[in-house]
């Protein structure tokens, strides 16, 4: 097991990435405006997003599947923009996996080697050796067909393997599996990834999964990449009020506030806070659930649904007429109706207009 | 009941068609006396002299099934070689006036046959191509280009685009993607496309007897003979068109498998495959 894994790692090339200025327009419409990444090689890296917001776009200009309006993509330092898919060395595994209907699974994942005049004993080696990492060696006879997704999915990644690319791009790979099955698959396909020491580069819009499997991660909003780095960057500094309220589970409560002469005034509330505020003007307040508590005194709420998870509570309260969410691992000492108040350990300050991070 | 009566209706259907053929089958057994036969026999000695004239008689129709043969099969094969690509590309690439031109090649399939026949005969006889085999086979590939491509578009667009960019990301270029991914894909529409292109050049008539002639005479147009002003031969006539049908018969059953499939296929997604 861990020889044909050291193998494997050898033969890469770096895998340096990157992107100059990408634009990408359709007819009128600006999908990409001006993306600008830089990924490491043997980076995991994550492009997160809600749907429509140009991140399999990027993977796909990555790939060269999609002409670009605009920009260059380099890859190792070279400038790939014009290159053909198939002479830039990477490897994708595409949503619907895209596997070959009509050929056995033996000769899904020998494809891309036939396709280069590999010999055939050393495409029967290599084959069986990415089958075997993806636990899949016992398929190779069967039709795609044959398949479930799960299994279907481990043929996808064993053709990306199988090729030892420089680049391995994935595309919402793990969309079409169950839950249990998706959290599995995610471990798994870290530690191959880890095992490889393959660049990657994962579109996902599950801020979790994102999260959980990516060394670094790129939130793209509207076409735009909005902030760069480590999950836990972006968890605990989000760049703008629009990435807070997309990160955590459940995301940030976002309530509007005023900064007036040193204190925060929230609901009609003035709040006194050991931060630096500010200047005065219209902000966004950014308290995540787990930093917010039911506390003597702090802003009135209203409890308004308890959901109870088992091991943590979510308390819905309305404030002030919105609804915040505060998430607590202790047994909730309230019920639905209750008045009671809220005070919180941290919070963050956007600008009300821009929304752009005030920090401390 | 319902079954009872669907069965009853297949039944009746299936009749329909298959009497004429059944009674062109007896007919080509029989003597022209029996045929002319009335009330019409149907216990009578069989005979195999139809077949023995048609075939090796004074006016054998084997030149005219060959003639037949060679402007079906490569109207069929030139048919084949320019429709997949051109429909692969109309069905797969950005062409500008894409639209435009997939309307033009149905269009084409509107107009009646008779109102072309005489410019067709007036552009042939100017290039010298009246009662020669490149010139009916030209004239068979306006009508069969068009309908083949406009067949074979629906098949390649079943096919999702993630397929090729999985082959073109596999370093196997257009061209092999093509070759090695999606035409296995749609070898049922190929087949489907093959027969009904083969059918229709095989079975015309109204061309070939007016822009064909003695070197290129296909079996339709030599059948004709035997229908005359002083006399019809029933029993040739029929004996005749079983041997025509004969090809056509067996190429159907090799290719029935890809039939059934590839009429449903627009119709159900996936429903080819």
């Amino acid at each position: 097991m861990s020889a044909p894994v050291a193998d494997m790692t050898t033969a890469n090339r770096a895998g340096r990435v990157g992107l100059r200025g990408i634009v990408k327009r359709h007819g009128a419409l600006t999908v990409l405006h001006g993306v600008d990444l830089d990924i490491e090689p043997g980076e995991f890296f994550a492009l997160l997003g809600p749907s429509g917001s140009g991140k399999t776009t990027t993977l796909r200009i990555l790939a060269g599947l999609e002409p670009l309006s605009g920009g260059r993509v380099m890859l190792d330092g070279d400038d790939v923009t014009e290159r053909e898919p198939g002479e830039r060395d990477v490897a994708m595994v595409f949503q619907s996996y895209a596997l070959y209907p009509h050929m056995s699974v033996y000769d899904n994942i020998a494809f891309p080697l036939r396709m280069v005049a590999t010999a055939p004993t050393d495409v029967d080696r290599a084959v069986r050796e990415a089958a075997t990492l993806v636990h899949i060696d016992h398929l190779l006879a069967r039709r795609p067909g044959q398949l479930s997704g799960g299994q279907q999915q481990r043929v996808a990644l064993a053709r990306a393997i199988v090729r030892k690319p420089r680049l391995f791009l994935l595309d919402e790979p793990l969309s079409n599996l169950d839950a249990k099955l998706r959290l599995e698959t995610r471990v798994e396909l870290r530690k191959l990834q880890r095992a490889l020491g393959v660049t990657t580069v994962y579109v996902t819009h599950d801020q979790e999964e994102a999260m959980t499997i990516a060394d670094r991660v790129a939130v793209f909003i509207e076409g735009r990449i909005v902030q760069v780095g480590k999950p836990q960057e972006i968890f605990a500094k989000p760049a703008s009020a629009i990435v807070a309220g997309f990160i955590g589970n459940p995301p940030m409560n976002l309530l509007p506030a005023e900064v007036r002469a040193g204190s925060l005034r929230v609901g009609g509330v003035d709040l006194r806070l050991n931060r630096a505020l500010g200047a005065d003007g219209p902000v966004t307040l950014g308290v995540r659930p787990a930093a917010l508590r039911i506390a003597p005194t702090g802003l009135p709420a209203r409890v308004y649904l308890l959901e109870e998870l088992g091991d943590t509570t979510i308390i819905d309260l309305d404030v002030a007429g919105q609804i915040v969410k505060l998430r607590t691992d202790q047994p909730p000492h309230v019920r639905e109706g209750d008045n009671v108040h809220v005070a919180f350990a941290s919070c963050h300050l956007f600008e009300r207009e821009s929304g752009a991070r005030r920090d401390e | 009941m319902r079954t009872v009566l669907l069965v009853a209706l297949a039944a009746l259907l299936l009749a329909v068609w298959a009497f004429p053929v059944l009674w062109a089958l007896l007919t080509s057994f029989k003597t022209e006396r029996d045929v002319l036969a009335y009330p019409p026999t149907v216990l009578f000695e069989p005979t195999l002299r139809n077949y023995r004239d048609v075939m090796f008689g004074s006016a054998s129709l084997l030149p005219n099934l060959l003639s037949s043969t060679i402007v079906a099969g490569v109207s069929t094969l030139l048919t084949l070689l320019f429709a997949v690509p051109a429909a692969y590309a109309l069905a797969r690439l950005d062409l500008p006036a894409k639209r435009a031109s997939g309307f033009y090649v149905l269009a084409t399939q509107m107009l009646p046959p008779v109102g072309l026949i005489i410019p067709y005969y007036l552009v042939l006889q100017k290039v010298g191509g009246l009662d020669t085999y490149g010139g009916l086979i030209a004239i068979y590939l306006t009508f069969s280009l068009p309908f083949a491509i406009w067949l074979m578009v629906s098949y390649f667009e079943d096919i999702p685009r993630e397929m090729e960019e999985a082959a073109l990301l596999d370093r196997a270029g257009r061209l092999r993607a093509l070759w090695y991914v999606i035409l296995p894909q749609v070898r049922g529409g190929i087949a489907v496309t093959t027969i009904f292109v083969f059918l229709n050049a095989w079975n015309e008539f109204l061309f070939a007897v007016v822009l064909g002639g003695n070197r290129v005479r296909p079996v339709t147009v030599a059948m004709f003979n035997y229908i005359s002003v002083e006399q019809t031969l029933w029993a040739k006539l029929a004996a005749g068109a079983m041997l025509a049908m004969a090809p056509v018969i067996v190429l159907g059953l090799l290719a029935q498998r890809h039939i059934v499939k590839g009429l449903t296929v627009g119709a159900v997604k996936g429903g080819g495959r």
